[in-house]
């Protein structure tokens, strides 16, 4: 699948249309775009770009877009012996990859092709994952050793659909994530790093899958996260950075974790995102101008969806797939959110091993 | 790319080549297999193989320049890099010099910046800073001031060089500040130096105590000694930036966490923050921020909510936020 381009968002105002069939007609199209010199370029980002189209699909309502056999070989293709996933066919397994795998699997209720088809199942899987989490609690990428709360998020949002949590010390990730906070509320990629708005997702999405978001000053955060809306309506990622149309997602759902998404004005918010669709060839950019590519498209559908724009389905602020899949994933565990109660499950309980 | 092709090569004669197995001759098409063009493909395929080998090379070393110059966001690429240089025991000041040139080719790649941080944490090699690295970090703030794998490394140098008090890493902070006061990042590097942890025998955080799940909120970021002479000009500091530009968030920020670090409140800023309210025009939205709730502290609840609700007209984006402020303060006790 092709991650970017071709076409450009208009820069003119574009009403509040939301371009549906031309955003599903530029997703099924991705994949045809295999002449071009972007293609290859983007090739360490490929299981990440299916898992970006795919999702989009289901939240424009169009889940069987992508022929769903096809699907499962691409994934499982791209499995490596130890368990974890390469970016594409014999790319070395990377805990981003890995996550991306999983979270297809589930959207297309596939998890059981681990156990028939892939390299020792779902097991294995988890300990690709748990192999990654180091003595303070964070998580490395690879075995080279990076860390980043990508890394952490997404082994606790991938553990926890395997539902195999109980694999990491997730105390310790918590503990973590308590350690990138900063004076301003907020969280960076590593302690000490300044606070950025991506990463913000990374670890209320983490606390919220162990039950812990009881650690988050709410208001504070919830002030620093709506602070990111500038006067185009867009959101930043970082103080006097310009919007890009993706931080409606890193921002949108962090505000909806913490209850607190209606401290931002939505509307204006819809108003930018729509403005970096290209009403033409489908897609969205990261602004009103520039070019289009399935990364951008997936993150503001989503963030449209936090909003619930007309006619879009809803998605999980926490795991950022549809809702009716992780509500049908997750069901019978122990996870308060999936009956409905928000997100702050007091006791701060995490899965038990299966 | 040049002429020659590693197929042709003499030096690669004894390689045979690993080809991709990327699925396609499976009886399914794959969803995203992908169209690669023949010097990468070829250059790839011999890095497979001495890559299974292990080999430790010279010839290796070269062929991962090639594909990084290709493909530098190839992932595998670079440990493999790392292990051949520390293998052969190159010169790493040779490293870090071509390693300069492709940072500031790919701004935005991240995988450069974890392979210095593997080069620099070699004890042996680096028992202190390399002479040049901050010049080279402030050519690429340059490009980008506020790249941010640029800062996050330049925080694990200093960290990891225990630079806290080296006088080079604030006249950087300063310059940056100087050229843009908005630079947040910065401001966030200068907070860590001052006011960041500095025992490296417990895990960094962004404020101490910021990972101690016992301490209470006002606790962290605390410190237990005060330099208060100190804490005054970074005070001081942050308010001259203020009145550069009033509306620019990251000092007003910056001296709550100063002021929390001393232990002090945001009450002794009242008379600095209403000279920005002064009649009637807010000249800085922070600044009635700062006043509503440091009124909102001594149950001035009136007053309070006279600030906010001017904030609910000055700032109609967030009048929802301010809403739940002024909600707060009447229902507070």
């Amino acid at each position: 699948m092709a991650i970017l381009g071709p076409g450009r968002a208009t820069s003119s105002p574009a009403g509040d249309e939301l371009h549906t069939s031309k955003h599903v007609a530029y997703i099924k199209n991705l994949d045809t775009r295999r002449d071009e010199l972007e293609y290859w370029l983007t090739e360490h980002l490929r299981l990440n770009g299916v898992y970006w189209g795919l999702t989009a699909l289901h939240t424009l309502g169009h889940p069987n877009t992508l022929p769903r056999d096809q699907t499962i070989d691409f994934v499982l293709s791209c499995q490596n012996d130890s368990g974890g996933f390469g970016a594409a066919p014999g790319h070395d397994a990377h805990m981003l990859y890995t996550v991306s795998a999983v979270q297809i699997l589930v959207t297309i209720d596939a998890v059981d092709e681990l156990e028939k088809r892939g390299r020792g199942g779902k097991q294995k899987v988890g300990s690709f994952i748990a192999n990654l989490q180091n003595a303070d609690g964070s998580f490395m990428g690879d075995q080279w050793g990076e860390t980043d709360t990508r890394f952490l998020y997404g082994a606790l949002n991938a553990l926890s659909l395997l539902r195999l949590l109980g694999l990491v010390d997730v105390p310790s990730a918590v503990a973590h994530i308590q350690r990138c906070k900063n004076l301003d509320g907020a969280y960076g990629i590593r302690p000490g790093a300044e606070s950025h708005a991506g990463q913000v997702f990374t670890c209320i999405g983490a606390l919220a899958i162990a039950g812990r978001l009881d650690l988050v000053d709410k208001d504070r955060l919830g002030a620093w996260l709506s602070e990111r809306q500038i006067e185009s309506g867009g959101f930043n990622g970082r103080p006097e950075k310009l919007a890009d149309a993706c931080y409606s997602w890193w921002v949108g759902s962090s505000l909806a974790m913490i209850d607190r998404l209606h401290w931002i004005d939505g509307k204006k918010l819809a108003a930018f995102v729509l403005q970096c669709q290209d009403p033409d060839a489908g897609g969205f950019a990261d602004r009103p101008g520039n070019m289009v590519d399935v990364y951008h498209t997936h993150f503001s559908l989503a963030g449209l969806s936090l909003l619930k724009f007309n006619g879009l389905e809803e998605i999980d602020p926490v795991y950022c797939m549809p809702k009716a899949i992780t509500a049908r994933c997750l069901a019978g565990t122990s996870r308060l959110w999936v009956d409905g109660n928000p997100y702050g499950n007091p006791y701060g309980e995490y899965l038990p091993p299966e | 790319m040049g002429e020659t092709t590693y197929s042709t090569d003499p030096e690669w004669a004894d390689v045979t080549p690993i080809e991709l197995d990327d699925g396609s001759n499976s009886s399914v098409m794959p969803l995203a297999s992908i169209a690669y063009p023949p010097e990468y493909l070829e250059a790839t395929s011999y890095l497979r193989a001495v890559m299974a080998a292990n080999e430790m090379s010279e010839r290796a070393l070269k062929l991962t320049e090639a594909v990084i110059s290709m493909n530098p966001a190839h992932y595998t690429v670079w440990i493999y890099r790392a292990k051949i240089l520390f293998a052969l025991n190159k010169d790493l000041n040779e490293e870090l010099d071509w390693l300069n040139d492709v940072s500031l080719k790919y701004l935005k790649n991240y995988q450069i910046w974890h392979h210095r941080q593997v080069l620099l944490s070699s004890k042996p090699h680096f028992p202190t800073i390399p002479a040049k690295e901050t010049t080279f970090l402030m050519e690429m703030f340059a490009q980008d001031s506020k790249n941010y794998h640029v800062w996050t490394y330049r925080h694990w140098l200093v960290r990891h060089f225990k630079l806290w008090d080296s006088p080079q890493e604030l006249q950087d902070v300063e310059y940056l500040l100087k050229a843009d006061i908005r630079n947040n990042s910065a401001w966030n590097h200068r907070y860590m130096l001052r006011f960041g942890p500095r025992d490296t025998d417990s895990p960094d955080a962004g404020m101490v105590n910021a990972g101690d799940i016992e301490k209470m909120p006002s606790e962290k970021g605390r410190l237990t000694v005060v330099d208060e002479e100190m804490v005054d000009a970074e005070l001081k500091f942050a308010q001259e930036a203020i009145l550069r530009a009033p509306e620019n968030m990251s000092p007003w920020s910056y001296a709550k966490g100063v002021l929390r670090a001393a232990g002090r409140g945001l009450e002794e800023w009242e008379g600095f923050a209403g000279k920005f309210v002064e009649g009637g025009g807010v000249k800085s939205s922070h600044a009635v921020e700062w006043l509503a709730c440091v009124v909102a502290e001594r149950g001035e609840k009136e007053e309070a909510v006279r600030l906010f609700g001017m904030l609910e007209e000055v700032d109609p984006i967030r009048k929802n936020y301010w809403g739940y402020r002024i909600k707060s303060v009447e229902a507070a006790a």
